[in-house]
């Protein structure tokens, strides 16, 4: 404990990542988690190239969208001063609209139709939380006990009459045409003419660090359609929409004080209402993308609670887009990983990762003097340690569980970090002071 | 004009009520219309009129396509044939109650099928309460196994099962003679509590028995006690789209509705890549359920004949021969099989996978439970 006492250089990095702005900061922690993740790729137990493979980083892409979209959705809603615990029916309903719109009238028509089912659960919880101040939990559990009840309605209705549908299940929903970039991934015949496979050449050849970033990259170009491209490229619109124009401005006052939003007359109500629409929307897409992306079809309680684990990316992003990007990637990646790592050695060796990763909070909270947290990381990152050494496989119930642990550590390392809304959670009366 | 107004909301409202009432009656006695129709066809007095047959789903069960609807087959086989009559119920969302719904159908029927083996400790509960109603758990043996040997969990419980693995070996048999690239994969649902086990077991000993060179990938969807692995068609797919990324040709998935996704990773696979992968359905014939565009991939189904299983059980009862312990429906008795919609397998296949069915069910071939 010597090495603490004198100031280092370490210290000024560490303090000096906190001023940096987020998108480098986000960038930054990618950086050190890929350099882990080669590392341990390359020198852990048994064959855990699949790490670094594009296939992994490919899944991780495809299981963070639904978490990401769910997510940005808990983003708009409890910038706006909304607790959204409903998100998880609100994709409910946009999965059953992904499903109805896919069969009728195509995929573009499918996520027009999905968003709108996820609008209308957002409806019904502006109305019931911002008109008629009901419990946001309350509001947001009973639309999570009606959403599955509707829709299964509506399918005993609609889909039964359809050949391969039943009353818990649609027909094959169709999905997008899916395209590798170009230059990047090899992209397909654009015009006759092949383009190279950039990443792909990189990575055959082997080289430490470089050729597995540059697998880990090109499995994010490689089969992706377009609503892959729209759900990331949502990140940077809800930032810009949040932070940089006059209504994502109006928004945000709806969720930290809204009295003085409206002594400057501000329509809290109206913004409100369209913050928890729009988190409905973009619940629905979430919804769509389990449907178009993921499965192909609607099939009842195929949401699996991932509209829970969109806002414990939230939670973890600290309710902010970049945050909620990095979060549901780092709750994506063991989920799609364990679904490919067939051997099983992939899922072990990812404790070692965790260990590294506890590592360097030890460090951090070494350096920042902070008694506890030393304790608490450098406990944990040992029996994690041990038990990798003895191990021989990794439990299966690891990736599943990985959400809700990163969420607690975030919660016990960084909750002086984090910072929600002031006004979320709470009532709002016009008029009141 | 007043009067008249007042007369056409009369007719009016005289219109809802009976709309209301016709639609009240139409959906109570839904069931009952059946028998009548049966009644009257064979002109003679229905003597089961008042044989109730309780059909119990587990959650989300009725209208899956398969091991559910499966059953509801074969219960409407007994209406047909012995003039009986059904009433099916399913739990709330979280089976909170399970009890009670089985506690209403012992009340109202002649026999109680449990369609599922989490209904197990609820009908061995509900089943003592009500002596004198039979109750039959599909898929649990209703065996307690602290005796020696085993005894039934009650004298008026029955526990049918299939010997799932027996079927497996068959489609496991399919899979080693069409598969191209000598690798082949095993989708379980839920892995741990010992169901899902036969079938991978007897998956991979009917692939060895062909060919021992042949590689057999195997991967469950969620652990015990987690059975999302049944409902998660998403994971199904990943899985799946691993599998035949690395090299398999033939997934058997044996996991529920999950299996809908490895049919959708078959034919992504093949429009991507241009090489023809199969998928193995499995509890029914799924040639005939899933959706059109993914039915050129469905190679067999190794097929679990619960509509037997739950025909025999109302019969039994009828005839006063019910048997309380475990049945088991194996391929002597046609409880499994495989189908052949579709005619994927070739001749030369069926003839080898009968000529291994006979083995089995003249004891040659004991089929393991437990995988090596």
């Amino acid at each position: 404990m010597t090495a603490v006492t004198k100031p280092s250089a370490s210290t000024n990095f560490f303090i000096r990542l906190q001023n940096v702005s987020a998108p480098i900061r986000w960038m930054f922690v990618a950086a050190a988690g890929m350099l882990a993740l080669t590392f341990v790729a390359q020198f852990g137990k048994g064959d855990p190239g699949l790490l670094t493979s594009s296939s992994a980083s490919g899944a991780m892409i495809r299981w963070a969208a639904p978490i990401l979209l769910a997510g940005l959705g808990g983003l708009f809603s409890e910038r706006a001063g909304v607790v959204n615990i409903g998100l998880e029916g609100m994709m409910i309903l946009g999965t059953w609209g992904a499903a109805w719109g896919g069969i009728n009238y195509g995929p573009w028509w499918a996520l027009v139709i999905a968003a709108s089912f996820g609008a209308l659960g957002g409806l019904l919880h502006a109305i019931a939380t911002v008109s008629f101040g009901v419990d946001h939990i309350i509001s947001g559990v009973a639309i999570n006990i009606l959403a599955p009840g509707v829709t299964r309605y509506l399918s005993d209705q609609i889909f039964t009459g359809y050949k391969g549908g039943s009353v818990s299940q649609s027909p094959g929903a169709g999905h997008f045409s899916r395209f590798n970039v170009p230059f990047l991934s090899g992209g397909d015949s654009l015009l006759g003419w092949k383009s190279p496979n950039t990443l792909g050449w990189i990575d055959k050849k082997n080289w430490f660090f470089v050729s597995d970033v540059s697998a880990l990259i090109r499995g994010m170009f490689v089969q992706i359609s377009w609503f892959t491209v729209i759900a990331y490229l949502l990140v940077p619109i809800s930032g810009f929409v949040l932070w940089r124009t006059r209504f994502g401005l109006r928004v945000r006052i709806s969720g930290e004080r809204p009295s003085a939003g409206e002594s400057l007359g501000v329509n809290i109500y109206y913004h409100k209402y369209m913050a928890v629409i729009i988190s409905g929307a973009f619940s629905g897409l979430a919804g769509a993308f389990i449907v178009l992306e993921l499965t192909g079809f609607y099939r009842q309680g195929q949401t699996t609670s991932r509209g829970y684990i969109g806002l414990a990316a939230l939670i973890f992003g600290n309710w902010r887009p970049g945050g909620v990007l990095m979060g549901a990637l780092v709750f994506g990646y063991p989920f799609g990983l364990a679904l490919r790592d067939l051997g099983g050695d992939a899922t072990q060796n990812l404790l070692l990762v965790i260990a590294i990763a506890l590592g360097v909070v030890l460090i951090w909270a070494v350096r920042r003097r902070k008694r506890a947290d030393s304790l608490l990381a450098g406990g944990l990152g040992g029996i994690i340690l041990i038990w990798y050494v003895l191990s021989t496989s990794a439990p299966k119930w690891l990736p599943n569980t990985m959400p809700y642990v990163m969420v607690l550590l975030t919660l016990i390392f960084l909750s002086q970090h984090l910072r929600m809304p002031a006004d979320d959670g709470r009532i709002y009366r016009k008029g009141e002071t | 004009m007043r009067k008249r107004l007042v007369l056409l909301f009369g007719i009016l409202a005289s219109f809802t009520l009976v709309a209301a009432a016709c639609g009240n009656s139409g959906s109570t006695t839904a069931a009952t219309t059946t028998t009548v129709a049966t009644t009257s066809t064979t002109a003679a007095p229905n003597p089961n009129a008042d044989f109730n047959v309780g059909l119990t789903f587990d959650i989300g069960g009725k209208g899956d396509q398969s091991f559910n609807d499966s059953a509801a087959a074969g219960v409407d086989k007994a209406v047909a044939d012995f003039g009986v009559t059904q009433t099916d119920v399913e739990p709330n969302a979280d089976g909170s109650d399970r009890a009670q719904i089985l506690q209403l159908q012992a009340e109202q029927s002649n026999i109680v099928l449990a369609i599922g083996f989490l209904f197990a400790d609820d009908v061995a509960n509900v089943a003592a309460d009500n002596p004198k109603v039979p109750f039959a758990v599909i898929d649990d043996p209703m065996l307690n196994f602290d005796t020696k040997p085993p005894s039934p969990r009650g004298d008026n419980i029955a526990g049918l099962t299939f010997a799932e693995e027996q079927g497996s070996f068959l489609v496991g048999v399919a899979a080693a003679l069409t598969t191209k690239t000598k690798e082949v994969g095993f989708l379980g649902g839920v892995s741990g509590f010992g169901l899902i086990e036969k079938f991978q077991a007897g998956y991979e000993a009917g692939v060895k028995a062909v060919d021992p060179s042949i590689k057999v990938v195997s991967q469950y969807i969620t652990q015990f006690p987690d059975f999302d692995g049944f409902i998660s068609p998403d994971r199904g797919k990943e899985i799946a789209a691993a599998m035949f990324d690395g090299g398999a040709d033939i997934v058997y998935a044996a996991a529920g509705s999950s299996g809908g996704g490895m049919f959708q990773a078959a034919k992504e696979y093949r429009d991507a890549n241009g090489t023809t992968v199969w998928g193995i359905g499995v509890d029914s014939d799924q040639y005939n359920t899933v959706d059109p565009s993914v039915q050129d991939t469905v190679l067999t189904s190794m097929i679990k004949h619960v509509d037997v299983a739950v025909y025999q059980a109302i019969k039994s009862v009828l005839d006063g021969t019910f048997a309380p312990g475990q049945t088991v429906y194996d391929l002597s008795v046609d409880g499994v099989g495989y189908s052949t919609s579709g005619d994927f397998l070739s001749a030369d296949t069926i003839a080898q996978i009968e000529k291994f069915k006979a083995q089995i069910i003249d004891g040659t071939i004991v089929v393991p439970t437990v995988p090596t």
